[in-house]
């Protein structure tokens, strides 16, 4: 047997692995939820908009609704936030603000200069509620359906693409 | 003087150290010890080769104070790491866990050793062979000019 057989076969098997997960790179570069499929956390917030009130995350359980983690220091929320705008006027979805570790005067400006997207924001000033999410940065979207179960995840900006490709499908039953 | 020199130098070098961990020790130095060991374990998912106890980020604080306070309430090791893998999954925890997916993990390092050794066991077993077949005399080579 021709003595380079081995090494020349083990180097075609990593060859072949090392293709495969960098053509897979680009889907694990963000980290999976591991709440997909699983009830959406509860939580009972400081509400932004409304001077001593609080958004009760279970007020929206029976619809669609989408969970858009933002903060005034997050530079693509800004990018994201027309696209919130037109999902909010789209009407399929109830959009609501999860703002995390910001100051709420200037979450109430930004709000005041760009337009609200949210039937309602949750202040999450510490980041707890954040935490039971599985939150790790700003922008980042739940998408929840009327069974209150989280059925998808991003992390990042929601493009119009990404509403029309991915998430509409699901809000519309066009895809399990 | 140098020595002054060199005291501030190294209190300087060791001050991003001190930055980091900001929060005082919990009081039971067993629970201290837990937390320090828990935080050392845990991924930074913001910053993904660093843990959650060497990052600067907001999300290795935030982790930090999560953990603090579960290991102060008297939640074991092994609470603590499910809590955050229900929420952010197991690529928070720097040491895998041996499960079906990551087996090979866990496996690989054996299975390189045992080859490596079961070539190295051919090599010698071939060597002793042609030691073994050669007839060939010490001095035929020594006497050659």
């Amino acid at each position: 047997m021709n003595r380079f057989a081995i090494p020349l076969g083990i180097f075609a098997v990593l060859v072949v692995v090392f293709a495969v997960a960098l053509k897979r790179a680009p889907e694990k570069q963000f980290v999976q939820s591991a709440l997909i499929g699983k009830p959406a956390p509860d939580f009972v917030l400081p509400d932004l908009l409304a001077e001593g009130g609080t958004v009760d995350s279970r007020h929206f359980k029976g619809r669609w609704f989408l969970l858009n983690v933002w903060g005034t220091w997050c530079y693509e929320c800004r990018a994201e936030h027309a696209q919130l705008l037109a999902i909010q006027k789209e009407g399929k979805v109830a959009v609501v603000g999860l703002n995390y570790k910001d100051e709420n005067d200037a979450a109430r400006e930004w709000l005041q200069e760009l337009g609200n997207p949210f039937e309602a924001v949750a202040v999450d000033k510490e980041g707890r509620a954040a935490i039971d999410y599985g939150v790790y940065g700003a922008p980042e979207s739940f998408l929840v359906n009327p069974q209150g179960i989280i059925v998808h995840k991003v992390v990042s900006v929601i493009t119009p693409e990404l509403w029309q490709n991915t998430l509409l499908p699901m809000v519309e039953g066009k895809t399990p | 003087m140098r020595r002054a020199g060199f005291a501030v130098l190294l209190a300087l070098v060791m001050l991003p150290a001190l930055a980091i961990d900001k929060a005082p020790p919990l009081p039971d130095p067993v629970q201290q010890q837990r937390y320090q060991g828990l935080i050392h374990e845990l991924r930074c998912l913001k910053c993904q080769g660093e843990t959650v106890a060497d990052t600067q980020a907001m999300f290795g604080e935030d982790i930090r104070r999560q953990v603090r306070e579960m290991v102060q309430a008297g939640k074991s090791d092994s609470e603590v790491r499910q809590y955050l893998v229900d929420r952010y999954g197991q690529i928070i925890l720097l040491r895998p866990r041996w499960s079906a997916g990551n087996a090979w993990l866990w496996l690989a390092p054996g299975i390189f050793l045992l080859g490596g050794a079961w070539i190295a066991w051919r090599i010698l077993r071939q060597r002793r062979d042609l030691l073994a077949t050669d007839t060939s005399e010490v001095g035929d080579e020594a006497g050659r000019t």
